[in-house]
């Protein structure tokens, strides 16, 4: 009966949890794309498939947000739960736009890593894809059952710190090398890209928390 | 029936104003339709004449004994008295200007019922504190609740937007109770109605304004109190209603734009924030003393114009 009554409420649940799906896989493909290129040497192996695969989560993750957008100008939920589901999509949605990004940059200006970086960037890639998970648990967290935001706000925010510390660990390393200073700048904005992901997993972990406390009375 | 006509303009206006009262924050956020709005608010307010509106009919038109014509007269004082302070800008009450047009009346007939007036008045200074204890009662019963059961977001909005639906129709309901009298209660007085009768032309004439002409006022007086937050708007027409309920009991109409400013003031002090300005205030307040004042002058002036003769001298 009130699945009938809130038609509009009950899609927009599904489609978020949908989004939340095509973001892991535009995640689990942009893994497996560095695995196969920049973080296991030169070998390259099925890079370009990757990306393509990258591309086409990335792609139904906006189709899916754009849905949602649709049923949220058609006065789904009240104005202030619209408010706030479109400007988490947002803020998530600048995540698989960084996974894209940094591949496409790999794979255009044909980044080769220099050993000397690989474990580091192994490290901050892990902790920032350890950023993203805690942020989805966040989300389920807040469509469920609002318990465990403030934890998972709090160890996203020490993984942010801790990705900070290896960006700058890298950056230190590449320009203290010797190798070329146009490769320098090249690398210096790889881990820059990939330094994004946790800054922006952060914002959506604190824009949850808010969310989550302003429907506390 | 044509004499009832000024009743049912006052019947009129009353709906297509104070129906924003009610349902403005549900429809001016687009939470529900304006058409299902109007059609609860139409349905429960043409039940609440019907089922509780005797206790104000009674009241009113105990305050002074009238005949037809005079009834007329309070009524139209009552109308005009409304539309003047609407030019003016500041916030009326039809319970007050009907009341005001009343006690001309009784000037006139040198025949005021005291007690019943001093009841009345009581219950009007009664109004907006009522409902602001009871906003700052019902907003931290309520938030307990709330707290307690820790829906999700989605719960969350489907449980606001029912409650802000069944508490808008018992809102409805309130206001066809307690305001009726206002319509119709004096031609009861003249002998012209039986209570029956009187609380459902009420009924159906402030269901009329709600069904023809709430909309605009839905959707721009609404606006006040979409500015709170869901959970706040929801106390906010809680304690109207209950209010306006208490007071229907009692046999006393009140104002239900009075309670709502009362019920955001309470839920103001509770969250440490300013939800009314000084300034609305003090229109509120000029509104209070002016409507009745002006509404019983205008029936003793509207008195003395029809009864003026010509006598040719010598």
């Amino acid at each position: 009966m009130l699945k009938y009554l809130f038609k509009k409420e009950s899609q927009v649940e599904t489609l978020l949890y949908e989004y939340l799906e095509a973001f892991k896989m535009t995640q689990e493909n942009f893994v497996n794309a560095l695995n196969s290129c920049l973080l296991n040497g030169y070998l390259c192996k099925n890079f370009d498939f990757h990306i393509r695969q990258t591309h086409k989560y990335e792609s139904k993750a906006d189709d899916i947000r754009e849905e949602i957008n649709n049923l949220m100008y058609g006065k789904a939920l009240i104005p202030e739960s619209r408010g706030d589901v479109m400007e988490l999509l947002e803020a998530i949605d600048s995540i698989p736009h960084i996974f894209e990004q940094t591949l496409y940059m790999i794979q255009l200006q044909k980044i080769i890593t220099p050993e000397f970086m690989i474990d580091d960037l192994r490290e901050l890639v892990r902790i920032s894809l350890e950023c993203c998970d805690l942020m989805l648990q966040q989300v389920v967290a807040l469509l469920e059952k609002q318990t465990d935001i403030r934890s998972l706000m709090r160890k996203i925010d020490t993984n942010e710190s801790h990705c900070d510390h290896y960006e700058r660990k890298i950056k230190t390393k590449i320009f203290n090398s010797d190798i070329d200073p146009f490769e320098r700048l090249q690398l210096k904005e790889l881990v820059e890209e990939i330094g994004h992901i946790s800054d922006k997993a952060d914002r959506v972990s604190k824009l949850i928390n808010i969310f989550s406390l302003k429907r506390r009375v | 029936m044509f004499s009832l006509l000024g009743g049912i303009f006052l019947g009129w206006s009353l709906g297509a104003n104070d129906a924003s009262n009610v349902f403005g924050t549900a429809v001016a956020s687009k939470m529900l339709k304006f058409r299902t709005a109007a059609l609860l608010a139409s349905v429960f307010v043409i039940l609440g004449a019907l089922i509780s509106g005797q206790a104000g009919i009674d009241t009113l038109s105990g305050l002074t004994r009238i005949d037809l014509e005079q009834a007329i007269i309070s009524s139209v004082a009552a109308g005009l008295a409304v539309t003047f302070m609407t030019l003016l800008r500041l916030p009326v009450s039809t319970s007050q200007a009907v009341v005001g047009g009343i006690v001309g009346i009784g000037i006139i007939n040198k025949q005021v019922n005291l007690g019943g007036l001093g009841k009345v008045m009581i219950c009007w200074i009664g109004t907006p504190i009522g409902a602001m204890v009871l906003a700052l009662f019902l907003y931290r019963l309520l938030g307990l609740i709330y707290n307690r059961l820790n829906l999700n977001m989605f719960k969350s909005d489907i449980v606001l937007r029912l409650c802000l639906i069944i508490t808008g129709s018992y809102g409805a309901y309130a206001l066809g109770a307690n305001n009726v009298a206002n319509v119709t209660a004096v031609f009861v007085g003249a002998g012209l109605l039986n209570v029956f009768s009187a609380a459902m032309i009420g009924g159906a004439s402030i269901a009329l304004g709600i069904l023809t002409f709430s909309r605009p006022v839905m959707e721009t007086v609404g606006e006040k109190l979409v500015k709170l937050d869901p959970f706040s708007a929801l106390v906010v027409v809680l304690s109207l209603s209950v209010t306006m309920h208490i007071y229907t009991l009692v046999g006393v109409p009140v104002s239900s734009s009075q309670a709502v400013v009362g019920g955001v003031l309470g839920v103001g002090i509770v969250k440490g924030v300013n939800t009314v300005k000084a300034k609305t205030l003090l229109h509120i307040l000029l509104g209070w003393l002016f409507t009745p004042v002006v509404s019983c002058l205008l029936a003793l002036a509207i008195y003395f114009a029809v009864h003026l003769q010509y006598i040719p001298s010598g």
